[in-house]
C-alpha cells in the first residue's frame, strides 16, 4: 500500500474512534433523558474531555498531513473532508454534553404526554438513525445512503417547526409545568442541531467522494420554487 | 516509546575544501531505522556532509574535516579505520542512477565480488533477496544476464538501491535519489524508502522539499555550510522554530 | 541589397568557397590514389609479395618489407601499449594535483609534437650506440614505441577522462579499492577508446622511415627476420630506396609496394573506426 495511503487510513480510523465515542455519548443520551438519569449524564459530560483530546488529535494530523504530504485531488479533499467532519463530530459531542446538562437539572422524568405530543423521542431515534447511516456512509464510501441521510434531516426539521406551537399549547394547559416543557423545547433544538451537523458530515463525504460541493444547493432551489 | 539508538553522530564538524569552510560546526545525531532528511540550498554543505558519513570525500584533493563522526560510537575517521570496511556498513546511492555497464546480475554482485566471494550460490541468493526488497525481482528476473543500462531510469535507480543492499549495510546514505526520475518511478523509490526504513538506517539529501516531508522522520535544515534547525520532520514543516528554516521550506528565500 | 540579403549573399558565397577547399583535398587525394593504382596494380601478384628484394627489378619483392613491417608492428604495439596505458591510468587516477604532475603533462604533450626524426636519433644514440644493440628489430620497434608513446598516453586520458566520475563513485561506495575500481570499471569501459588510439598512433609508425632509417635499419635484407634481434627493413624503407632509383622498373615496384603499405595503414584505421563505432554504440552513458 501506498504511504500515503496508510496515513490517509490512520486518519479514518482516528476519526471513526471518536466517531463511536460520540455515539456512545448520543445513545446513553437517550437512555438519560428518557429515566432523568443523572449519573449517566455525569458520564456524557465526563467523555466530552476525550472527545475534545481526539479533535485536538486529529486536527494535528490533518495539520501534519497537509506540511508532509502536499495532497491533492481526492486525498486534498479527503484531508479537508476528514478536518470538517473532525469539527461537526466534535459539536454534536457538545450537543450531547449540552443535553446532559438539561437532563441534571430535571428531578423527575418528563411528562410522558408532553413527550408523546411533541414527538422528541421519535425525533431522537431519527437523529441517532443518521448519525449511524453516516458513519456507515463513511466507512463505505457511499455516496448514495450520505444524499438519504441527507434527506432524513428534513423529517426532523418537521417535528422541530411543530414543536413551539406545540409547547405553547401545553403550557397553556399546564403552567405548573414551564421549567421542564422549556427544558424539553431545548433538547429538541439540540436535536435539530444534531441533524444539520450530520447533514454538514454527509455533505463533506459527497464532496470528498464525488468533487461534487451539495451544502448550500437546498437553499438556492428553494428559492428558485 | 523507547528512544531509539543513535546510529550515526557527528560531534563539533568542521570540513574544508582547501581554504573553503564547507561545513560549520555541525551537531547531529541520526536515529537507527529511522528517515533523516537534509534539506538546504545548493551549496549549502547537505551533500558534503553526506559524503563525509562514508567518507566518499576522501578522494578529492585538499579536503579536511575536524572532530568527529561516530558510526555506533565508533569514530570513522579514525586512523584503524579502513575505507572499505566502513563502506560496507554504509552503503550510497547517487543522484543519477549509476549502473555499471555490465548485466544485472553482475551489477548487483559487485559489492561482493570486490570482496572476494565466488561462489555462485551465494551470489545468486543474494542477488534475489537484494533485488526482492527493491521490488525488481519479477521485473528482471528473466533478464538478469542482459545489460543493466537497458532498464528504465527508474529501474536502474532501484537496481543501484539494490546493489548498495548486496553487501548488507546498515546506513543507506541516499544523494537527491530522485531528482532525475519521472514522478511514478519517484513514487516507488519513496515507497521503497518507507519500506527499508524498517531494517536500515537512511539518510536522504533532497531539494525537494514535499519529498523530505513525505518520506523522513528527521529533518536537518542546512544553510551556508551551517545546521541552522534540526528536528522532526513533523515540527519543522509546521512550526519550524528558525526564521531562515521557515523562509527557506516556505519557498520564500532571499 | 538590404543587410540581410547582403549577409545572405556571404553566407551562400562561403558556402561555396568551402566546398571548393573541401574538394580540393579530396582531389589531390583521388588523383594520387588513382595515379598510384594505376602505375602499381598491374604489379602485384604473389611472387612480389613473396619474393626477397633483388637488383634486378622484375624480380625483387617485398616479403621482408612487409614481414619486417609486421614485426615491428606487434613489438612496438607489445612495448608501447601497457607502458603507454599505465602512464595514463597514473596521471588520470593516481596523480594529485602538483607542480610534477603539470611538469609532466605538459612535457608529454610536447613530446608528441617533436618530430620523428629526432627520435630516431635517440633510438640511435640511446639503443645502437649506448646498448650496443645494434640496427635489430627491437631497436626499430622500441625507437618506434617512443613515438608513439605520447599520443598512447593521451588517448588513454581521453579515454579513461570519458568515463563518468559516477561510475567510480558507484564502485568506490561498494567498498571498491583504487585499484578494483580502475580494474574492474574504468579499463573495461574505455578499453575500446583505448584501444582506438592505440592503433591509430601505430598506423602513423608504420608509415614511418626517417627514425628507423637513421638507427641504421638496411634497405637490402636477404632474410625474414626470425628474433627481435635481427637486422631488418620496413615497406616505407624500401618504398624510399626504390624511388631513389633511376630505372622506371623500380618506381613501378615502388608504386606496388605504396599500395600494399596503404591497405595496411587503411586497414588498421578501418578497425579502429569499428572499435570506436562499436564502443559508442555498446555504452550510453
Amino acid at each position: 500500500m501506498l504511504h500515503i495511503d496508510e496515513e490517509l487510513n490512520r486518519l479514518r480510523e482516528k476519526l471513526l474512534e471518536m466517531w463511536d465515542l460520540v455515539d456512545y455519548q448520543l445513545t446513553s443520551g437517550r437512555d438519560a433523558v428518557m429515566n432523568a438519569d443523572h449519573e449517566l449524564a455525569d458520564q456524557i459530560i465526563k467523555l466530552e474531555r476525550k472527545v475534545n483530546n481526539y479533535d485536538i488529535k486529529i486536527d494535528r494530523m490533518c495539520e501534519n498531513f497537509f506540511a508532509l504530504y502536499t495532497p491533492v485531488a481526492v486525498d486534498l479533499r479527503t484531508v479537508l473532508a476528514m478536518l470538517k467532519i473532525n469539527t461537526n463530530l466534535e459539536r454534536i459531542g457538545d450537543t450531547a454534553e449540552g443535553m446532559a446538562h438539561f437532563v441534571k437539572k430535571l428531578d423527575r422524568p418528563f411528562d410522558p404526554e408532553l413527550v408523546e405530543l411533541t414527538n422528541m423521542m421519535v425525533m431522537y431515534d431519527q437523529a441517532l438513525a443518521m448519525f449511524r447511516e453516516c458513519r456507515v456512509a463513511l466507512v463505505k464510501d457511499d455516496t448514495k445512503l450520505a444524499k438519504d441521510v441527507i434527506k432524513l434531516d428534513k423529517a426532523l426539521n418537521k417535528i422541530y417547526r411543530k414543536s413551539d406551537v406545540i409547547i405553547t399549547k401545553y403550557l397553556q394547559a399546564n403552567p405548573d409545568r414551564i421549567p421542564e416543557a422549556l427544558a424539553l423545547l431545548s433538547i429538541i433544538k439540540k436535536l435539530e442541531r444534531v441533524g444539520d451537523q450530520v447533514t454538514n458530515m454527509a455533505e463533506e463525504i459527497i464532496f470528498y467522494r464525488e468533487a461534487k460541493v451539495v451544502k448550500h444547493k437546498r437553499k438556492k432551489k428553494k428559492k428558485e420554487d | 516509546m523507547t528512544k531509539k539508538h543513535n546510529k550515526l553522530e557527528a560531534t563539533n564538524l568542521d570540513a574544508f575544501y582547501g581554504d573553503f569552510h564547507a561545513l560549520k560546526n555541525i551537531n547531529v545525531a541520526m536515529e537507527e531505522k529511522a528517515v533523516t532528511a537534509f534539506i538546504g540550498p545548493s551549496g549549502c554543505g547537505k551533500s558534503t556532509f553526506l559524503r563525509t558519513l562514508n567518507r566518499m570525500n576522501d578522494y578529492i584533493d585538499g579536503f579536511r574535516i575536524q572532530g568527529q563522526i561516530l558510526l555506533d560510537d565508533r569514530d570513522i575517521y579514525a586512523s584503524n579505520v579502513r575505507v572499505d570496511e566502513l563502506r560496507k556498513e554504509v552503503g550510497m546511492v547517487f543522484q543519477k542512477p549509476n549502473p555499471f555497464p555490465k548485466t544485472i546480475f553482475e551489477n548487483v554482485v559487485y559489492g561482493l565480488r570486490i570482496q572476494g566471494i565466488k561462489d555462485k550460490k551465494v551470489l545468486q541468493e543474494a542477488c534475489e533477496t537484494s533485488l526482492r526488497q527493491t521490488a525488481l525481482w519479477e521485473e528482471v528476473k528473466d533478464k538478469l544476464d542482459k545489460s543493466a543500462l537497458a532498464l528504465s531510469g527508474g529501474q536502474q535507480q532501484r537496481l543501484c538501491i539494490a546493489r548498495a543492499l548486496a553487501i548488507s549495510p546498515s546506513v543507506i546514505l541516499m544523494d537527491e535519489p530522485t531528482s532525475a526520475l519521472d514522478p511514478i518511478s519517484t513514487a516507488k523509490i519513496e515507497d521503497l524508502i518507507h519500506e527499508l526504513k524498517q531494517h536500515y538506517t537512511i539518510i536522504i539529501v533532497t531539494h525537494n522539499m514535499q519529498q523530505a516531508g513525505r518520506v523522513s522522520d528527521h529533518t536537518a535544515f542546512f544553510y551556508m555550510g551551517e545546521l541552522v534547525e534540526y528536528a522532526k520532520t513533523k515540527t519543522m514543516f509546521t512550526s519550524p522554530k528558525n526564521e531562515r528554516t521557515q523562509n527557506y521550506i516556505t519557498g520564500r528565500f532571499g | 541589397m538590404t543587410n540581410s540579403e547582403k549577409n545572405r549573399l556571404k553566407d551562400k558565397a562561403f558556402q561555396v568557397f568551402g566546398i571548393f577547399c573541401t574538394f580540393i583535398g579530396l582531389v589531390v587525394l583521388a588523383i594520387f590514389l588513382i595515379d598510384i593504382v594505376i602505375e602499381g596494380i598491374g604489379r602485384i601478384d604473389w611472387d612480389f609479395l613473396t619474393s626477397l628484394p633483388s637488383r634486378r627489378a622484375a624480380r625483387a619483392g617485398i616479403l621482408t618489407a612487409w614481414a619486417g613491417t609486421l614485426w615491428i608492428l606487434v613489438l612496438s604495439a607489445l612495448i608501447a601499449f601497457p607502458l603507454g596505458i599505465a602512464a595514463g591510468i597514473y596521471l588520470e587516477e593516481y596523480a594529485k594535483k602538483t607542480k610534477l604532475s603539470d611538469f609532466l603533462e605538459i612535457n608529454i604533450a610536447n613530446l608528441a609534437g617533436v618530430p620523428s626524426i629526432i627520435y630516431g636519433l635517440l633510438g640511435l644514440e640511446l639503443f645502437v650506440r649506448f646498448m650496443h644493440l645494434g640496427p635489430v628489430l627491437l631497436v626499430g620497434a622500441l625507437t618506434l614505441s617512443l613515438l608513439i608513446l605520447p599520443i598512447v598516453i593521451v588517448t588513454t586520458r581521453e579515454a579513461i577522462k570519458a568515463v563518468p566520475r559516477t561510475i567510480r563513485d558507484g564502485s568506490f561506495a561498494l567498498g571498491a579499492s583504487k585499484w578494483q575500481t580502475v580494474w574492474n570499471q574504468v579499463l573495461p569501459a574505455s578499453f575500446g577508446g583505448i584501444l582506438t588510439g592505440v592503433i591509430l598512433a601505430l598506423s602513423r609508425a608504420v608509415g614511418e622511415a626517417a627514425p628507423l632509417i637513421v638507427i641504421g635499419a638496411l634497405a637490402y635484407v636477404p632474410f625474414v627476420p626470425k628474433t627481435p634481434m635481427d637486422e631488418f627493413t620496413v615497406l616505407p624503407i624500401q618504398i624510399f630506396n626504390w624511388t631513389s632509383r633511376p630505372q622506371a622498373a623500380f618506381l613501378t615496384n615502388a608504386a606496388a609496394a605504396i599500395i600494399v603499405l596503404l591497405l595496411i595503414t587503411f586497414l588498421l584505421n578501418g578497425i579502429a573506426v569499428y572499435l570506436r563505432h562499436r564502443q559508442q554504440k555498446k555504452i550510453k552513458w
